[in-house]
């Protein structure tokens, strides 16, 4: 009979076995939308991908889009679980599961895109039967399903002790099926010290396998586009620039579903400003990296002004898809500002005159004006070089100045917000990511070298499908921890036992010695 | 050992299972090298299968065509290797004939009016009664002898059928037999008929050609028999060691200019100047073929009139007075010194031939454009290509088997004499058709009580067709003969399906080559619809008819009517059937002044003008068509004021309907290689959707303009525009296109139906429907490109 | 074995599209409807186009404007990026140098229509339609085995399509040569294109034999190929204007 904190029983077990409304709720839209995508799909099915919007030469569209997003998103339970596992990061016990969590659904969703996108989905078994693995599908498919299998082993490996808790500790009201669920997942964990050696050495082996195995998966999505000759693809970055921008948008989610949980079962004690503000540092850095990868990325082609690939960076930059490149880049920089700028205002600063709603309304009314006059006026040719838009420059200048006023503005009101604005950095992101998927698919797409340049438009059937494949992501989200608690048991428990006897340890007083010494006594003492 | 499995005994097992199936199942493939066939596949195909030669007729070339029956169905053509015009080779519309005779649209029995004309109600009737109404009909024009009140109006008729009209209509007792050609070709036959003397468009030998000198319609796309240019032409670039040089004029570049050697865009009209222009720096360099000029022409020195009293100005010094290249450069809008050098490569490279175009281009409905042919041939002429190798040829025909007498029948002959319908030789003096006109005379008060119209459109494809809706209303019975209910047949009475070009018998003449040749027709299956071809039709209604027209075919059925006729080719039957093509091979050239130039090459068709085996430079023809008229007509004809200098080539500025001021461009409506001359063809989908190749668009019309002249206009690509002429005005999709005259703006042909079919109904817009519905007064062409537009946002 | 091979002459090409529609109804491909058409799904093997197909280079100012035409069949690559990619094997490169696609295989992920720089794979959005009679034209030709369906046969929805050089002209030609008890000659075998060429631009055959016409028009001064710079090394020369 396995004990259990009572504290923890009544945060992280009870909710388990107490149903609102609100949660019906919810399963049942979700359902709906889910129902929505699936006849859509049946739609499909019958009268071909010709629901779709793609056509020749966009042969790939949403789907694909949302494939690399959805593997992207998995990456999160790697870095988390794994990297600050291997790296013995301690904040991160209360968010390994909703991280593990998020990588195996997301993995489920991202392949079920690739099945969506099938001219032949019954087919889909030559994949195995004829596989070919020189052709960089293969690669995928290898790696994507080790990548899940792990996944799926690295999510129930620690929820083994934890069955066996819920087994032991369950309420009289429990349902049978769940009681035998637990039993059954438990696989009679008694919690004695092999058992316990057994499980942090699988769980460490996993931990450093399945690194590697996670910067594969994302590495060879984007080998499926580098290793063609199209026009923006061929490219030698696209390797580290993918395996960055997953882990990114895997934070982003991660931030969003941690968030969403506390908020809901109110585990505000255990899901922290610590928690917040580590996650914070790692994802301004991925900003950062991600910048950097997306200039270099950028650079070469506009350094380049080839025939066929600078078409489709001017697309982006002043052409038909420069709303969306930019909205992207903005986003960005949002996030990042939201998370580095109001750190470095003092306090002192708001008292300022300069920090009212007023100014901060009227420089957004203005950048918003001068956007308008900017934009408004139809797109610069394709052929267009840089130097046409130089005119402009001044007001895109102001713009910007304008914008980075307001962002001054909002800091300090942002600073005391931290779940709020780490939220709102989140959402950027993620939104930021899928678009800059979109723009990687689809410019190429379009800007072919002996087919007319086209335009690419989803139509409701690949809306449908999107709406329905985000549902069902959710969906399993929200029935998984309806039977499994957010947050690690077990590992908690650990984790406070670990600080406890941290908190044991005495720091010697100062003592007038040369380093050496003082640093020895420590060393020793550890 | 019998002892319990324990589970992770179990699960490894299980777990080393499912591993080594899941790599075996990889493993097969695993190294498989790339070019590693699959299980290799056996072919398949119908059994019963028959090859049937026969000759295509969705253009004018007329392409020997093998047709390739798999089970009874026509599956594939392809070009008859046999035949001299496509040498085996097809274009795209003969390959897309299978969606012509197998099109859902067709007509596929025989149907009466019975709503209101133009209602689209309809009640099917047996062939016999069709029969019965038509000789009725004609037995009762007869019996009140006005037999000349019946009249045919003939599209695509080839090969025995315009002769075997004629005759019926002859024996019937009406001179109303009116072809198209007022449409398209005829400005050109004018050309060489009021020159060399014969009524047909002249052939090129291409193929012994070392420069060629386009003038106006792309002959690669829409010439009269566009197919041997293409052969043609790609046999004088590679087919031979020395690779000649091919120039077009044209206001529009198209695929012939981009493909020609040198494109020159001219101002629209004005092509006489030019090839004036360069008459005149040819004779004053002294680069004619003097032998030729002085022993075989009539008119390019001064001469002597009847009277011996005066001297007439010959084509010469005219030329030299009126045409220096500055002049001309002012005119034509090219660069005198191009002009000069074009003269130069022209009459230096001989052999060299000036092409006519067959319809567009210089033809551009006015009497300029007759004037302007004849220059262009003025310049075949004077560098002595006529009926030389790499000249101009005249085109000869197999030798047939003459008609039987008429029988002596007053009605019929003093009916004969009726003045024609469309006023050719009396109204239009000119002229040998006038098909555009038929509807004004109709509505002028020509009596007309039955009307056979065959493979003919005339709603649509006749400028201001509209008018023929209306006259329609003025004869009792108009029956339209085709395979698709069309524009007009919607206003028929009565409707008669025609089998396709791939289920009936007909000949068709080479033309093209110069040597005489006959293509053959015959079904390659079963006809699929309760058709008839007219030729039988016809002969049943002259069996039913009273005497002495009903004895005057002997013949059961119009094959029969096409061996007589062909009897004497120097091939039998069966032959010719097997073969598809029959034909005496090989140019014989006639030797200057001989029996054979007399009569078959110079003057051979000349009516009034001495058969003297004389090029005219000035046309003694047309002097005497003139002459024969009265003074107050000649005033009316516009030809009294040039005096002397009316029969000679020279150059006319185009009186453009339409105010420049109002109407700042000119409208020029463009054949498409895609699409083609018949009507037929736009319902045929895959045609409409390669239809806009050139520019990118598909099932569907666009307008045509010079990028700058839209800038002018504040109008930009691909945006929709109003084309507004005098006469009508139509909404389309503008596109550039930098190989265009400013001046000028492009519809394409054969869209805008309103009737054929499902793919052609209300796709598009015709062109022609904006173009003035005046025929011209003294040749009776038709208007083409002589009308005004302006272009607006829409 | 031979290695098939097509030469173009674009001097002789007037741009008719015959080659487009002699292709279209030997291999079953219809007519899409005006809407699909105008969406770019018109499936035309051997397509037809002006150059440059987009505005990335320049083409000279009224009147001196240079205006090209060019019409492409699959390349049939010596190095073919399209078969590198495809997960299944359902296109690959036979013995006889021909890039082959087999429908009964395709499982239709479209990975070799985004590989191809020349555009020239096909993917049925939706069943191949023949509206009312039009289907009785279709040609009963294809080639069958187990696992095994090419050539002109009736294509299924979601599956990628592609010029075969005719591929069932070759077996039939072969089959043809069986029958009069002789050997197989190269020039037995033209695809419908090259038979129909109207300017007679088109040459097909063997590029393994240095003596057959293919080969020595390769050796042209003006011979040159599609994308050279892509390293395909198509199979399918051109021969420049002028």
């Amino acid at each position: 009979m396995l004990q259990v904190d009572p504290v923890d029983r009544e945060k992280l077990i009870d909710p388990l076995f107490r149903t609102g409304p609100r949660f019906w709720l919810v399963f049942l839209i979700l359902l709906v939308l889910v129902g929505w995508g699936v006849a859509f799909y049946v739609r499909q099915l019958v009268f071909g991908l010709g629901e779709t919007g793609m056509d020749r030469p966009s042969y790939w569209g949403v789907y694909m889009v949302n494939f690399i997003f959805f593997i992207g998103i998995s990456h999160a339970g790697t870095l988390i679980s794994a990297i600050l596992r291997v790296t013995g990061a301690e904040w991160r016990r209360p968010i390994t599961r909703v991280a593990e969590a998020i990588t195996a659904f997301a993995l489920i969703v991202g392949t079920l895109q690739i099945i969506i996108d099938m001219g032949r989905p019954d087919r889909l078994w030559y994949v195995l039967r004829y596989g070919r693995l020189q052709s960089p599908i293969l690669w995928d498919v290898v790696s994507v399903t080790m990548y899940f299998l792990g996944s799926v082993i690295y999510l129930y490996l620690p929820l083994i002790p934890d069955a066996a808790i819920l087994r032991d500790n369950c309420p009289a009201s429990a349902p049978g099926w769940q009681r035998r669920l637990y039993t059954i997942l438990a696989l009679g964990w008694r919690g004695n010290r092999t058992q316990w050696l057994r499980l942090e050495k699988a769980i460490s082996i996993m931990a450093i396998l399945i690194i590697p195995i996670a910067v594969s998966v994302h590495t060879i999505i984007s080998w499926i586009l580098a290793t063609t000759v199209q026009p923006g693809w061929h490219s030698s970055i696209f390797g580290p620039y993918f395996v960055v921008g997953a882990i990114f948008s895997g934070i982003g989610a991660l931030f969003l579903a941690m968030t969403a949980i506390r908020r809901v079962l109110r585990l505000e004690s255990y899901i922290t400003k610590q928690q917040y503000r580590n996650l914070g540092l790692l994802f301004i850095t991925m900003v950062v990296v991600w910048g950097y990868f997306t200039y270099a990325e950028q650079l070469g082609i506009a350094a380049g002004q080839q025939t066929e690939e600078f078409p489709i960076l001017a697309s982006k930059l002043w052409g038909e898809f420069a709303p969306g490149f930019w909205t992207m880049i903005i986003l960005m920089i949002a996030a990042f500002w939201i998370q580095v700028v109001p750190q470095l205002i003092p306090a002192s600063a708001t008292r300022l005159p300069f920090f009212q709603p007023r100014f901060a309304l009227a420089s957004a009314g203005i950048a918003a004006v001068i956007l308008l006059l900017l934009v408004v006026p139809e797109a610069q040719p394709i052929t267009a070089s840089l130097t046409d838009i130089l005119p402009s420059m001044f007001w895109w200048g102001l713009f910007i100045l304008l914008v980075v006023e307001l962002g001054v503005i909002v800091s300090p009101w942002l600073k005391e917000r931290f779940v709020l604005t780490t939220g709102l950095a989140a959402t950027c992101v993620v939104i930021a990511m899928w678009l800059e998927r979109w723009y990687i698919i689809v410019p190429t797409m379009t800007h072919p070298r002996l087919i007319p340049y086209a335009t690419y438009l989803p139509t409701l059937t690949e809306l449908a499908l999107s709406v329905g494949s985000l549902a069902l992501f959710c969906l399993m989200f929200l029935v998984f921890f309806k039977i499994f608690p957010a947050v690690s048991l077990w590992e908690v428990a650990e984790g406070r036992v670990i600080s406890e006897a941290r908190s044991k340890i005495e720091i010697p007083p100062p003592e007038p010695v040369e380093i050496r010494r003082r640093l020895r006594r420590i060393s020793l003492r550890r | 050992m019998a002892y319990p499995m324990t589970r992770r005994q179990f699960l490894t097992m299980t777990a080393a299972t499912v591993g080594s199936v899941a790599v075996a199942s990889g493993l097969e493939t695993l190294f498989t090298p790339e070019n590693a066939a699959a299980a290799e596949g056996v072919l398949q195909t119908g059994s019963r299968e028959t090859v049937v030669p026969g000759v295509c007729l969705l253009c004018p070339s007329g392409c020997g065509v093998l047709t390739r029956v798999s089970e009874g169905r026509a599956v594939k053509l392809e070009g008859n290797p046999m035949h001299p015009i496509n040498l085996g080779t097809l274009c795209p519309k003969g390959q897309a004939a299978p969606e012509l005779l197998y099109n859902p649209d067709r007509l596929t029995m025989p149907m009466r009016r019975v709503g209101a004309r133009g209602s689209g109600e309809w009640e099917p009737v047996s062939w016999e009664e069709a029969v019965q109404l038509v000789a009725g009909r004609l037995d009762a024009l007869r019996a009140a002898g006005h037999p000349e009140r019946a009249a045919i109006l003939y599209g695509e008729a080839r090969g025995q059928l315009p002769s075997f009209f004629r005759r019926f209509m002859h024996i019937v007792g009406s001179p109303n037999v009116v072809s198209r050609e007022s449409l398209n070709t005829a400005g050109a036959k004018l050309g060489v008929y009021l020159t060399q003397g014969v009524y047909d468009t002249p052939s090129y030998d291409l193929e012994n050609c070392s420069y060629v000198l386009a003038f106006g319609a792309s002959l690669l796309e829409a010439g009269p028999v566009p197919q041997r240019m293409v052969s043609g032409f790609s046999f004088m670039r590679r087919g031979r060691s020395n690779r000649g040089k091919i120039v077009v004029i044209d206001p529009r570049q198209g695929v012939n200019g981009a493909k020609a050697d040198e494109w020159i865009p001219i101002i629209p009209g004005t092509d006489a100047a030019l090839a004036l222009g360069m008459a005149n720096v040819i004779i004053r360099s002294s680069l004619v073929d003097g032998s030729f000029i002085n022993n075989y022409c009539f008119g390019y020195n001064d001469f002597p009139d009847e009277t011996e009293t005066r001297l007439i100005q010959g084509f010469k010094n005219f030329v030299l007075e009126n045409y220096n290249p500055d002049q001309v450069s002012e005119i034509t809008g090219i660069p005198a010194t191009t002009i000069s050098r074009l003269a130069g490569e022209f009459a230096g490279q001989k052999p060299a031939v000036a092409i006519l175009p067959g319809k567009g281009g210089l033809l551009n409905g006015t009497i300029g454009g007759v004037y302007a042919a004849m220059a262009v041939h003025a310049l075949n002429a004077l560098v002595g290509s006529i009926d030389t190798p790499g000249g101009v040829l005249t085109q000869r025909y197999p030798k047939l088997r003459p008609w039987a007498e008429r029988p002596a029948d007053p009605v019929a002959e003093m009916g004969c004499t009726a003045e024609r319908v469309d006023g050719a030789g009396s109204l239009f003096p000119l002229a040998r058709d006038a098909y555009q006109a038929v509807a004004d005379r109709v509505l002028d008060g020509y009596p007309l009580d039955l009307l056979l119209l065959y493979d003919a459109n005339p709603v649509y494809d006749a400028p201001g067709g509209a008018r023929f809706v209306d006259a329609f209303e003025r004869i009792p019975l108009v029956v339209s003969y085709t395979s698709f209910l069309d524009d007009t047949a919607r206003y028929a009475d009565l409707v008669l399906p025609e089998p396709t070009f791939l289920e009936r018998f007909e000949d068709h003449y080479l033309e093209g080559l110069g040597y005489p040749g006959v293509g053959l027709r015959q079904p390659v299956i079963f006809p699929r619809h309760d058709t008839m071809s007219v030729g039988d039709f016809l002969l049943k209604v002259a069996a039913a008819m009273e005497e002495p027209v009903s004895s005057a075919f002997p013949w059961q059925t119009y094959q029969g009517i096409v061996r007589y006729r062909l009897f004497d080719i120097g091939t039998d039957w069966e032959t010719l059937k097997e073969l598809g093509v029959w034909m005496t091979p090989g140019y014989l050239h006639a030797r200057r002044g001989s029996d054979k130039w007399v009569h078959e090459v110079i003057g051979r068709d000349r009516r009034f003008a001495p058969r003297d085996g004389y090029f005219d430079f000035f046309s003694r023809e047309l002097k005497c068509i003139v002459d024969a008229l009265d003074p107050s007509e000649r005033a009316r004809l516009g030809l009294a004021e040039a005096g002397d200098a009316a029969f000679l080539p020279r150059y006319v500025p185009t009186p453009f309907a339409g105010d420049e001021k109002d109407y700042p461009l000119i409208l020029n409506v463009i054949t498409l290689m895609s699409l083609g001359p018949v009507s037929a063809a736009a319902n045929m989908p895959t045609l409409q959707e390669i239809s806009g190749m050139t520019v990118g668009e598909t099932w569907g019309s666009w307008l045509e303009m010079n990028p700058h002249t839209a800038e002018e206009l504040g109008l930009v690509d691909s945006q929709e525009v109003l084309v507004e002429s005098p006469f009508g005005q139509v909404r389309v999709r503008l596109r550039t296109v930098k190989g265009l005259h400013p001046e000028v703006v492009n519809l394409p042909y054969n869209q805008g139906h309103e009737a054929v079919g499902r793919w052609a109904k209300n796709r598009g817009v015709n062109g022609l429907a904006l173009l003035t519905p005046q025929s011209e007064p003294v040749s009776g062409l038709a208007a083409f490109t002589n009308t005004r537009v302006r272009v607006s946002r829409a | 074995m031979p290695k098939w091979a097509m030469v173009i002459d674009l001097d002789k090409c007037v741009a008719c599209q015959g080659c487009s529609i002699a292709c279209r109804f030997e291999n079953n491909t219809p007519a899409v409807k005006p809407s699909e058409a105008l969406q770019g799904r018109a499936v035309r093997w051997n397509d037809v186009f002006p150059l440059p197909v987009n505005p990335t280079e320049e083409t000279g100012e009224y009147p001196n404007v240079t205006v090209r035409y060019l019409t492409r069949p699959c390349m049939h690559c010596e190095n073919p990026p399209c078969i590198k990619v495809c997960p299944v094997q359902a296109t690959y490169v036979d013995e006889e140098g021909l890039v082959r696609q087999n429908y009964d295989r395709c499982i239709g992920c479209r990975f070799c229509t985004v590989a191809c720089p020349y555009g020239v794979r096909y993917f049925n959005w939706s069943d191949p339609q023949w509206e009312g009679s039009l289907r009785e034209y279709r040609t009963p030709d294809r080639i069958e085995g187990v696992g095994v369906l090419e050539g002109p046969a009736v294509r299924p929805k979601g599956v990628v399509e592609k010029c075969t050089f005719c591929i069932h002209r070759l077996h039939k030609a072969r089959a043809q040569a069986e029958a009069e008890k002789r050997d197989f000659r190269p020039e037995d075998y033209v695809p419908a294109c090259v038979q129909t060429c109207t300017g007679k631009a088109r040459f097909f055959g063997d590029l393994k034999d240095p003596e057959s016409t293919v080969s020595q028009l390769a050796k042209s001064p003006r011979a040159f190929r599609l994308l050279e710079d892509v390293g395909t090394h198509p199979k399918v020369i051109y021969l420049r204007e002028g």
